[in-house]
């Protein structure tokens, strides 16, 4: 079967694109490194791929907001190509960073570019934060979750702007139409305001939210972090048969276009 | 031209999670109750542009209406009783300037020609006096050296300036005063190595200008030449080798073969898997860090980075290690020397800097430690480490052949850093702050970052002949050294500049950070540029290497130097110097025994040196990469601490890389060779104690040292030797390593105080599979717990225990190398067979500590019993470094194990949440872990609001 094809976005400060490339690549996919320049320059499509992933990092050194010198740059050189991409099914998604991209470029929560309804704020901690967390799947439309609702998974996070805020009505909105992915959870498996079980004060304990068609997905977290065994800070305390929580994400995006 | 002001708040109901943050400095840190509450507002200004533009800017990139309201020209936090707005100096690269202009084009805004950035901070408190504002911009608001309260709203934000002329010095004519007087505060070199640059003009016949004194002076500074560790010693009477000499020969002689290259290149390289190698490079930084925390950490992340990158052909940054030596945080002001700054200050500074440049490379932060003694109060020891891949084919320091082109990549050149080299090299002063201001800089990592994503795809094209950092000494040092056995010819005004006004020496010595130079062929050059551009890197043909062997530069078309490579690299004599090392008067008290061991084992696991340094970790992100498989902290509640990183730089295969490190200067005032014996141990045995094999890994040496008189010389000897037997002994090559030797503060009044001597001991390997390594947290419940190695455990000098007590002692651990190898290779036996289930290495705070970070990993208490010869304090506290606590399973045999090694069987895990030691049938003590885990976090969550 043909290997979906998933541009790995890049630019000045991503900095978590080998290992994003890496877990696709690992669930199945064909993945090829693409600068942003690439695309302004013309001489890269995104209409030639089935994925768009915006690794993590800090794009433009995470200057004014997180992720917003790039967001910027996308919806001035790349909103057609992006509204295409995503009226064309396609799947896209934002891990840490990416995550601060997609919403300040208004692919979040209501793919609407330009429209800026939720952020990603400063943690309530004012700290920049890495440990692992445990995130509790919720049920919703999104195919990067498919076979997991439910289910609690141990991914790490590492970021300074990770609270997920939006105004009351928005966050209803978001709540109502299942558009809610990940929440962190305490060991208990239930949602938290808590740190460090929550590592940033976000509302709701909202860690992950998709689009309406969950086919656009950021998250906080790191699943590229942990799609090996070996990778989990206490695999030598687990099974040797534990699955990595994180690949199925990537299992689940790469499934979904091969079939679409 | 008209500058606009914009100015972004959060929504007053919301949180200000940064204004939260200095609150709490504020109150704690500073001890000032007046102020209730802070709150934050970004201020931007833009020149060039209409207020239209400026609102148009304000709402499509610098606010969101989600969170934040924003003002045009008009000021915010209005209600607050006092505002104050803190930016960089002008002439301090902000960063942050190039995104706003970038930004600014991209939504397109015509006609800005600078922008810049800063912070407004409202303070609220009706009783507010101008004496606690004054504290507070002072110790927590602004380091002078690069910021400054904006008091009214800047003409221009554009720097301007006309270069100077490049001046001849009349060095031929001076005499011994007028040498000494040049050379103060600038060159930094003695009467006699003056002279003979005095004498090398005279026998050509003409005077110097500004660019080749200066060059020379920075090619023969301590930080770069590195004299002390060359000079011929005289050491008690009798002549000795180089102390480089004997590291280097006893590399030669172990003949590892592993190792790629040894000594000559920007880090040390040693073999890994599959054609690949790894390499290690340990820096330290504490000057700059000093006067400017945050810069000085940050640029000595990225210079060590860059030395990485800077290897063979090029080399993939894998990892970062720091390690910090300190004042107590709490130390009262008072005692701080005047032209220093507070230790609390200066640890949440540095941690902050290494924090922004590795967290924003991409470049995990995994192993570190930090260390307290009051007499780092008058100069902090800061050690950055980094490691790195590259292929075998590649991994060989190359040499530029003549009629290759000299390429500067990345960064502009600006007035960053001038006199960095030299300035390293001198004592601290109470003057050090006003005079060397320009010394320090603010990183840009996001410019680093790209420039390396650039030069390993041009590594991968084989673009690259040979490459080398800019670091101390800037395009003279790159340039010279690069040059050294050919020549080389670069004109200066080709260098792009941050700003106009740089004399051509200034350009030649800026240490403006985030530069490398490449040298390049020029059928390469084409295809170089045009990676370069797809990576917003900018590149520039400054000149050729040649084949005359002289360093010449142009600036508009006119000499302004032309050196001998011969004399620049070995025109300087070797110095002689005297060392004699005086055994300090410390006396061995008679102790008494201990009478509340909960308080006792409490304050050891609280003592700043033991306690857990986890809010740091946490800072640091030591996840990115996707390759760390032993992390600093885990165990059932992610609190447990490991002895080293072990991360698999390949993905998809079981190949790992170790990485761990020792230190301990208080054993180094009592010791210098069995101190430094102790740093290498404790370096090795945390490598051991994961499971890395002793016959495959490789050290790196670091001496932070006070200003070589003869009787710190004559420690430094000292311990230059311990290296050396070490190494020998164990077969462990040094293959890096790098000496500072200007640990001295000197106040106005003469007082002298010698920070204490530093030994860091990197240690760095491969492991075929990592499957077969442990972590420290205990793992379950009736194992038995075995303690492996020599320890004499009266040998209580310099130990934690001790200092708790106020003494420091005599008697101090003497580890015998060759005894230390047997265990070493006794316990990689047991872990590789899979019979371990957890080890730890005994260090500060000895087996009591130890014992329970494993408890506190695990979840699970312990219960040992303490041999009736023994002292029950020395068994508990005693520091030897190369003794291990091991979890083996109740049916796994200790004798087979691990053989004749000395090993004891001291007691089990238990289910209970208690550690209880039992002596001649008595209960000595039995301690709540809970108790014990929160005398352990509560010091660095204190320092950090964690």
């Amino acid at each position: 079967m043909k290997k979906p094809r998933v541009c790995v976005l890049r630019t000045d400060g991503i900095n978590c694109d080998e290992e994003t490339f890496y877990a696709f690549e690992k669930a199945g996919a064909e993945c090829k490194m693409v600068h942003v320049n690439q695309i302004r320059s013309g001489s890269e499509k995104l209409a030639s791929y089935q994925i768009l992933v915006l690794p993590g990092g800090f794009s433009y050194g995470d200057d004014v907001h997180s992720g917003k010198i790039l967001a910027v740059e996308l919806t001035s050189f790349m909103k057609e190509q992006l509204e295409s991409f995503v009226e064309a099914n396609k799947l896209v998604l934002g891990i840490c960073n990416g995550f601060q991209v997609l919403v300040r470029t208004g692919l979040l929560p209501d793919r609407k570019i330009g429209q800026i309804k939720t952020t990603l704020m400063a943690n309530d901690s004012s700290h920049f934060e890495c440990r692992w967390v445990n995130l509790l799947v919720e049920r919703s439309h999104c195919v990067f979750t498919r076979g997991l609702e439910g289910s609690l998974l141990s991914i790490q996070v590492a970021h300074g702007e990770g609270k997920f805020y939006t105004d009351p009505v928005t966050l209803q909105e978001i709540e109502n139409r299942g558009q809610v992915v990940f929440r962190y959870a305490g060991t208990d498996g239930r949602p938290t305001v808590l740190y460090p079980a929550n590592p940033n004060g976000s509302l709701n304990a909202i860690a992950g939210i998709c689009d309406s068609t969950g086919r656009i997905l950021g998250m906080m977290p790191h699943p590229e972090r942990y799609v090996e065994r070996t990778q989990h800070p206490n695999w030598r305390r687990m099974p040797a048969d534990t699955v990595p929580h994180g690949l199925a994400i990537f299992k689940n995006a790469v499934d979904y276009a091969r079939q679409s | 031209m008209m500058i606009q002001e914009v100015r972004v708040t959060n929504l007053p109901e919301l949180p200000d999670s940064k204004g939260e943050k200095i609150l709490y400095d504020i109150n704690n840190a500073l001890g000032i109750q007046s102020v209730e509450k802070v709150r934050t507002a970004r201020v931007f200004r833009f020149e060039g542009i209409s207020e239209e533009d400026a609102e148009y800017l304000a709402q499509k990139l610098l606010a969101e209406d989600v969170f934040q309201e924003y003002r045009i020209n008009s000021p915010v936090l209005e209600d607050a009783d006092v505002v104050l707005e803190v930016a960089y100096k002008p002439g301090v690269m902000n960063p942050e300037a190039a995104s706003l202009l970038k930004s600014a084009a991209d939504l397109g805004v015509k006609g800005l020609v600078a922008a810049d950035s800063s912070w407004n901070y409202g303070f609220y408190g009706s009783n507010i006096s101008k004496t606690d504002i004054d504290r507070i911009v002072n110790s927590l608001l602004v380091n002078a050296t690069v910021e400054y309260v904006v008091r009214e709203k800047p003409k221009t934000l554009i720097i301007q300036g006309t270069p100077g002329p490049t001046e001849i010095i009349p060095i031929r004519k001076m005499n011994d005063n007028e040498l000494l007087n040049l050379s103060q505060d600038k060159l930094f070199l003695n009467l006699e190595e003056m002279k003979v640059i005095q004498n090398y003009f005279t026998s050509i016949g003409r005077d110097p200008t500004d660019c080749e004194i200066e060059i020379i002076a920075q090619t023969w500074s301590e930080h770069c030449v590195h004299k002390t560790f060359k000079a011929k010693l005289i050491v008690d009477g009798k002549e000795k080798e180089p102390l480089f000499q004997r590291l280097k020969e006893a590399t030669e002689e172990i003949g590892h073969p592993l190792v790629l290259s040894a000594f000559v290149d920007n880090s040390g390289v040693f073999e890994f898997y599959d054609g690949l190698a790894i390499c290690g490079k340990v820096e330290t930084h504490n000057s700059p860090s000093a006067i400017e925390p945050y810069g000085g950490a940050m640029t000595g992340s990225g210079g060590v980075f860059r030395d990485i990158m800077g290897t063979g052909q090029g080399a993939k940054v894998l990892a970062s290690t720091d390690m910090f030596c300190f004042a107590p945080p709490w130390m009262p002001q008072e005692e701080i020397p005047p032209g220093c700054l507070h230790p609390h200050y200066l640890l949440r500074r540095v941690v902050d800097g290494v924090k922004d440049y590795g967290n924003r490379m991409g470049i995990p932060t995994n192993n570190g430690s930090v260390h307290f003694h009051r007499d780092f109060r008058a100069k902090p020891t800061v050690i950055v480490g980094a490691y790195g891949i590259l292929p075998v084919a590649t991994c060989r320091k190359g040499s530029p052949k003549p009629g290759d082109l000299v390429v500067a990549m990345g960064g502009r050149t600006g007035r960053d850093g001038i006199h960095g080299a030299t300035f390293s090299s001198g004592e601290m002063t109470d003057r050090t702050i006003e005079v060397n201001a320009s010394a320090v800089q603010i990183g840009h990592p996001i410019e680093e970052k790209r420039m390396f994503d650039a030069i390993l795809a041009a590594r991968d094209e084989g673009l690259i002949r040979a490459i080398t950092d800019c670091g101390a000494g800037g395009f003279a040092s790159a340039v010279g050294e690069m040059g050294s056995k050919t020549g080389a010819c670069i004109a200066l005004d080709r260098a792009p500049l941050k700003y106009p006004g740089l004399a051509p020496w200034e350009i030649l010595l800026s240490e403006s950070q985030e530069r490398m130079v490449l040298a390049v062929d020029p059928a390469n050059w084409e295809r170089l540029q045009e990676i370069c551009r797809n990576y917003n890197v900018e590149a520039t043909v400054l000149g050729k290497f040649t084949d005359d062997h002289h360093f010449t530069a142009t600036y508009e078309g006119r000499t302004v130097m032309d050196l001998d490579m011969e004399f620049l690299h070995n025109g300087l004599p070797q110095r002689v110097m005297q060392a004699a090392w005086k055994q300090p008067s410390l006396a061995e008290p008679e102790v008494e025994p201990p009478w509340d061991w909960g308080e006792l084992f409490a304050r050891v696991l609280g003592h700043l040196n033991v306690c857990s340094k986890e809010p740091i970790v946490r800072v640091y992100d030591h996840g990115v990469q996707g390759t760390n498989t032993l992390p600093p902290f885990d165990g059932v509640n992610g609190d447990g601490p490991n002895d080293a990183a072990i991360i698999t730089p390949v993905y998809g295969k079981p190949y790992g890389m170790i990485i761990a490190h020792g230190l301990n200067p208080v054993l180094n005032i009592i010791n210098p060779y069995y101190g430094s014996l102790w740093a290498a141990a404790e370096a090795t045995a945390n490598a051991v104690a994961c499971g890395a094999n002793p016959a495959e890994m490789a050290l790196i040496d670091n001496f932070i040292w006070p200003f070589p008189d003869e009787e710190s010389l004559g420690a430094l000897d000292l311990a230059v030797d311990a290296c050396v037997n070490f190494s020998r002994a164990t077969g462990m090559p040094f293959i890096s390593g790098k000496d500072s030797l200007s640990s001295t503060y000197r106040g106005k009044d003469g007082k002298v105080i010698k920070i204490p001597p530093v030994l860091c001991i990197s240690v760095f390997g491969r492991i075929p599979d990592i499957t077969r390594t442990v972590s420290a947290d205990f793992k379950k419940q009736d194992s038995q717990i075995v303690l492996v190695g020599y320890r004499n455990t009266g040998e209580m000098a310099g130990s934690v225990y001790y200092d708790l007590l106020g003494i420091v002692g005599s008697n101090l651990p003497k580890i015998d190398p060759v005894a230390l190898t047997r265990v070493y290779k006794a316990l990689h036996r047991a872990i590789n067979t899979g019979k371990v289930l957890a080890c730890h290495d005994l260090s500060e705070g000895g087996l009591a500590a130890a014992l329970a970070e494993m408890c506190f990993g695990g979840g699970l208490g312990a219960t040992i019993k303490i041999d009736e010869a023994e002292k029950a304090e020395f068994f508990l506290f005693n520091e030897t470094a190369g003794c291990f606590l091991v979890e083996i399973s109740q049916n796994t045999d200790p004798a087979e194990t691990f053989g004749d090694i000395p090993w004891t069987v001291i007691g089990k895990t238990v289910p209970a949440q208690f550690i209880t030691a039992e002596q001649r049938g008595e209960t000595l003590f039995s301690l709540n872990l809970e108790d014990l885990k929160e005398a352990w976090q509560r010091p660095m969550k204190e320092v950090f609001r964690s």
